[in-house]
């Protein structure tokens, strides 16, 4: 049985329609008419434990909403959620103890004290004393590098170090699911690094199962097997990152660099050329067609090159392209 | 932590301590100049109503802080989803913030107390059975004071916008708690209206008993009173909350 399961879910948020004009803000007071909104709509996964799954998604996709109610803050409009056999929602405490959570865009620190007393609280609250404390404490401050921060007011931190905090205080009472969404908005690349490191580092000890909201295809590039992909609340897409670029982008590139002629002067039949700049040769290698090898062997045979560069192609193109479209190939 | 969080802005409580301080010098000489030599008013004593003063000031800044929910701040900033992800209940959590709130500015209170009586003036309890029962009357004045906050903290639920709706909360609450006026100096419609709302067992109730102007059964009446209302805001908390938990929305994100 899957550690998450989720089957047709449904989200709705009601808003209170404006009404424009002379007196709209009193008449919008008064006024019983709702715009209904479907921020999920109908959405179905399974999640096994050990995995890490990335949930990606345009803005206003309805990840976060996703989120938010495998967490149990909110109140599904239908559908099913059970998180390790349990509804969420209604026993929200007791799903509380098996999970960690990273908001990216706020922090479960308490923002005037330093560091080390959030981490004690939260210890206290999940239970984890004495020497199991000591000893999270001690592996998450080597693990992230804390120590020079341990004892500043969480204010007075830099985006990175408090995300490094977070990460802390979410994996202190080592829960066996992790939520993390959008962890690394607004990071620098050595902080991305730090939080991706970490995340890894969880994903390699197997315990525990991440899901993980981001728009940095980076990010899950480096760290997914697999994506679930949404949309207007509906899954667009569900398994390997390898299958859905091979759909997308069934071809790799062979970067050539000459050594002493210009590009245009390689003029070889049933090369697909896509671009030429100075000396260098961008050849297009499809999965069908002949191998690298061959198409390497051809140029070496009558020209003299400098370099050989294999470009893999990107996840960004993909999901730009299906972001663009708003379905997936099928 | 609150009691953490509060410490760390001392600054804060010293200029609102300095605040209640002056409150207590203006409305003292507000009275004085309305006793203006006598001795007596409607059969209350001109001591007794510069303690109720004292008292009372200090009281009811202790028992109604600025901020008398942190409800609407954490449903305002989104906050709320981080609570929410707690292994503890909502409804603990908020008023363990709460308590924790009072117990920080509990010493500020402390430290004004003799200061105020300085200014104001003070009067022993008109009995030893009446310190007691002020004792207990007080606790139970504190609770409703934090309970009733709590649920009207919960409309941040249902509509984000809600300082207008706290002003009103706050200026009517003052005014019926007995907070600037006794009751007893209130003409009978308005006292009597005040006797149907909470805000009087907040705060007037217990200093009615301290000076000894409610004595006999009629503490018991007085405690009964405040026990009944104490009761009604928990089963209000709690439907209230058991409605709010559908309408969480949580901001931005």
């Amino acid at each position: 049985m899957p550690l998450i399961r989720v089957e047709g879910l449904v989200k709705e948020f009601r808003r209170t329609r404006r009404r424009e004009g002379r007196f709209g803000a009193l008449r919008t007071l008064l006024t019983r008419q709702y715009d209904v909104r479907r921020a999920v709509d109908g959405v179905s996964f399974g999640i096994d434990a050990g995995e890490l799954v990335g949930y990606l998604g345009p803005n206003g996709a309805g990840k976060s909403t996703t989120i938010k109610m495998l967490t149990g803050i909110l109140v599904p409009t239908s559908g099913v959620v059970e998180v390790d056999g349990h509804v969420p929602w209604r026993e929200r405490e007791r799903n509380a103890r098996n999970i960690g959570v990273v908001f990216g865009q706020r922090s479960q620190l308490w923002w005037d004290l330093p560091l080390i007393d959030s981490l004690q609280l939260i210890s206290r609250l999940y239970d984890v004393r004495g020497v199991e404390y000591a000893r999270a404490l001690r592996r998450f401050t080597e693990l992230l590098d804390l120590g020079e921060f341990l004892h500043t007011p969480v204010r007075q931190l830099s985006l990175g170090q408090r995300m490094r905090g977070d990460l802390a205080a979410a994996m202190l009472y080592a829960p066996r699911l992790l939520y993390l969404d959008e962890p690394t908005v607004g990071l620098d690349v050595v902080a991305k690094e730090r939080v991706r490191g970490f995340v890894e580092e969880l994903r390699a000890g197997g315990d525990t199962t991440v899901v993980l909201t981001t728009h940095d295809l980076d990010d899950v590039e480096r760290l997914c097997q697999r994506i679930v992909l949404i949309d207007h609340g509906k899954v667009l897409y569900d398994g390997g990152i390898g299958t859905l670029k091979a759909r997308y982008a069934p071809y790799r590139e062979l970067v050539v660099s000459l050594a002493d002629e210009p590009a245009s002067a390689v003029e070889i039949p049933g090369l697909d050329v896509v671009r030429r700049e100075d000396q260098f040769l961008a050849v297009r290698i499809s999965a069908e067609s002949t191998g690298v090898a061959d198409v390497v062997a051809t140029i070496l045979s009558r020209h003299r090159v400098a370099d050989f560069a294999i470009v893999e192609p990107e996840l960004e193109g993909v999901i730009r392209e299906i972001y663009a479209n708003r379905a997936v190939k099928p | 932590m609150q009691v953490r969080t509060a410490m760390s802005y001392r600054t804060d409580y010293l200029f609102s301590l300095i605040g209640l301080l002056v409150q207590v010098f203006l409305l003292t000489v507000v009275w004085r100049s309305v006793y203006h030599g006598r001795d007596t008013v409607s059969g209350i004593d001109l001591s007794a109503q510069l303690a109720y003063t004292t008292i009372g000031t200090v009281q009811y800044w202790l028992f109604s802080p600025w901020t008398f929910s942190i409800v609407p701040e954490r449903v305002r900033t989104g906050r709320i989803a981080v609570d929410l992800v707690r292994p503890l209940p909502f409804l603990g959590q908020i008023t363990a913030a709460q308590v924790g709130l009072t117990a920080g500015v509990a010493p500020f209170a402390v430290l004004a107390l003799p200061i105020a009586i300085l200014i104001g003036g003070a009067a022993a309890p008109g009995s030893v059975l009446a310190g007691f029962a002020y004792g207990l009357s007080f606790v139970l004045a504190y609770c409703l004071a934090t309970l009733f906050g709590a649920v009207v903290g919960m409309v941040a639920f249902w509509t984000t916008e809600v300082s207008g709706f706290f002003m009103l909360y706050r200026m009517v609450g003052q005014f019926l708690a007995g907070a600037l006026v006794p009751l007893w100096f209130m003409p009978g419609w308005l006292s009597a209206l005040a006797y149907v709302f909470p805000f009087q067992a907040m705060n007037y109730t217990p200093l009615a008993i301290y000076l000894g102007r409610d004595h006999g059964g009629r503490i018991v009446v007085d405690l009964g009173v405040q026990v009944g209302w104490l009761a009604l805001a928990a089963g209000l908390l709690l439907l209230v909350w058991s409605r709010a938990l559908r309408r969480v929305i949580s901001q931005g994100g």
